[in-house]
């Protein structure tokens, strides 16, 4: 989307390699959602929604979900409207890719809120009720749980610091904007959280069904935000007119955490703060109540998932940005993860990570010692 | 006639002697034209992994700190792509990739 394109889902059949739909994220003229974008300048043409992370699957239901990306250019000026399907979740029939349901986390979106991060699939208890859910710690810092049959949303609740939304309006179901919203939109440099970068990023968070918790590696940062005046659209050319620049770091104040959520009200059980690095691999939950996730400083660890505190570590030898696994072989439970520093917080961090961390290329593989 | 070689080969010693950066960076003037082209294609494609106004590189090179005596490297690297940075050789024309350096040189200022 940072160029300018119109993304799209492709559906192909796995016998014999022939493509059965294209599904733009983005609706043709005359076609149900155009509305939502500018009717006298061909904004929805280059308007993004990248698809880039892969959906879930319902085999049941017979519905796959995508989380679509951010609209383009990320400032937002010449593009008013909803802007559909950009920074929403579709639920898509796979052997057609027509939409069942949709739902747009942000309208409009201004910040780069990509929609794109795991969409959990879990049975979740809703006053008294056994409901069929999907989950999604979005980027633009809410919570979000939906009803994966109907598309009906029934929680979302802010699960970092937020000032670009006072709240979901759970009747509407669209975030309410603040003042901070307005001077985003007004072109001023503003003090902006989540940043563009997200309350999460990529690194894929962890469902414990027995717990009924999520578990994650989050983010805590914001940055000095300013939309810039938008120029016409170039092939190959970035597409986005935004300045972003970080803020003084506050002393004692953390820059990212793992943390246990209650999907419904985004109640933290327990929360780690992390004050020198903040973790951009992924989480792993085990039936035993483990927690495995690694550091970009090379730590692959182990936290007791009922407190989050860390009952293991090994130092893998350069940074993880991977997602760590598990199986069983012949009876036997294996954990294995990869080793190798890079990924984007490596060029964020690139700086105070240089000096302590080798670049490597390695793959571990850990079990319990049999007695 | 011979005056006028002495003369000049007297000029071409004396700028060959100046020195470069003796007393801090040398000062290159460029054509306000030149450097608001640069600071166009710097803001639209280059800002967001060197920063903005090329402050807060975040990993990419900092261009703050790039010798300025080294011109070809830098138009070499911009054209055809160095480590992450893809090629930009294919969108923007030498000029631009000219422009891109006097904004560079001109330390963002403009």
């Amino acid at each position: 989307a940072e160029f300018g394109i119109r993304g799209f889902i492709d559906g192909w059949d796995p016998d014999t390699g022939k493509q059965l739909w294209r599904r733009y994220t983005i609706p043709a003229r005359g076609e149900k959602g155009n509305e939502t974008w500018p009717q006298d300048n061909n904004a929805w043409e280059i308007g993004g929604g990248s698809a880039w992370i892969t959906g879930s699957y319902d085999p049941e239901l017979d519905l796959m979900y995508w989380g679509i990306g951010n609209p383009a250019p990320w400032a937002s000026q010449r593009r008013p409207g909803d802007n559909l399907y950009t920074s929403s979740v579709l639920a898509l029939r796979p052997k057609t890719g027509e939409i069942a349901w949709y739902y747009q986390f942000t309208p409009n979106d201004a910040y780069d809120y990509d929609a794109c991060w795991e969409l959990i699939l879990a049975e979740l208890k809703v006053q008294g009720k056994s409901r069929k859910v999907l989950m999604q710690l979005n980027r633009n810092g809410f919570l979000y749980v939906l009803d994966r049959a109907s598309g009906e949303l029934i929680s979302a609740k802010a699960y970092e610091k937020v000032n670009w939304a006072s709240q979901v309006d759970p009747k509407t179901g669209r975030p309410v904007e603040t003042d901070i919203a307005k001077s985003i939109r007004d072109m001023k440099a503003t003090e902006h959280w989540p940043s563009t970068r997200g309350a999460k990023n990529w690194q894929h968070a962890a469902f414990n069904p027995r717990t009924g918790l999520i578990y994650a590696n989050t983010l805590h940062e914001g940055r000095m935000y300013k939309h810039l005046e938008t120029k016409p659209f170039v092939v190959g050319q970035r597409y986005q007119f935004i300045e972003n620049l970080p803020l003084p770091r506050v002393p004692g104040e953390p820059v990212g955490h793992i943390e246990a959520i209650d999907p419904l009200t985004a109640a933290k059980k327990w929360r780690v703060p992390l004050m020198d690095f903040q973790i951009w691999s992924a989480m792993l939950a085990t039936g035993g109540g483990l927690l495995f996730t690694g550091k970009e400083t090379g730590e692959f660890i182990a936290l007791d998932a009922d407190t989050g505190k860390q009952l293991w570590q090994f130092q893998t030898g350069s940074g993880i940005n991977a997602m760590p696994v598990t199986f069983t072989q012949k009876g036997r439970q294996y954990v294995t993860v990869l080793s190798g520093i890079g990924g984007l917080y490596w060029n964020i961090a690139r700086e105070q990570l240089k000096d302590k961390v080798p670049p490597g290329g390695s793959v571990w593989t850990f079990a319990l010692m049999q007695d | 006639m011979r005056g006028r070689i002495v003369a000049s080969l007297a000029a071409a010693l004396a700028l060959a002697g100046a020195p470069a950066t003796a007393q801090g960076p040398q000062v290159q003037k460029f054509a306000p034209e030149q450097l608001k082209t640069g600071a166009e294609i710097y803001e639209r494609n280059c800002s967001p992994c060197h920063g903005a106004r090329m402050l807060d590189p975040q990993g990419a090179a900092d261009l703050r700190k790039f010798p300025r005596d080294e011109r070809e490297r830098f138009i070499d690297s911009v054209t055809r792509g160095k480590n992450q940075m893809p090629p930009w050789g294919g969108l923007l024309k030498p000029e631009e990739i000219e422009a891109l350096w006097a904004y560079v040189v001109a330390g963002g200022k403009i």
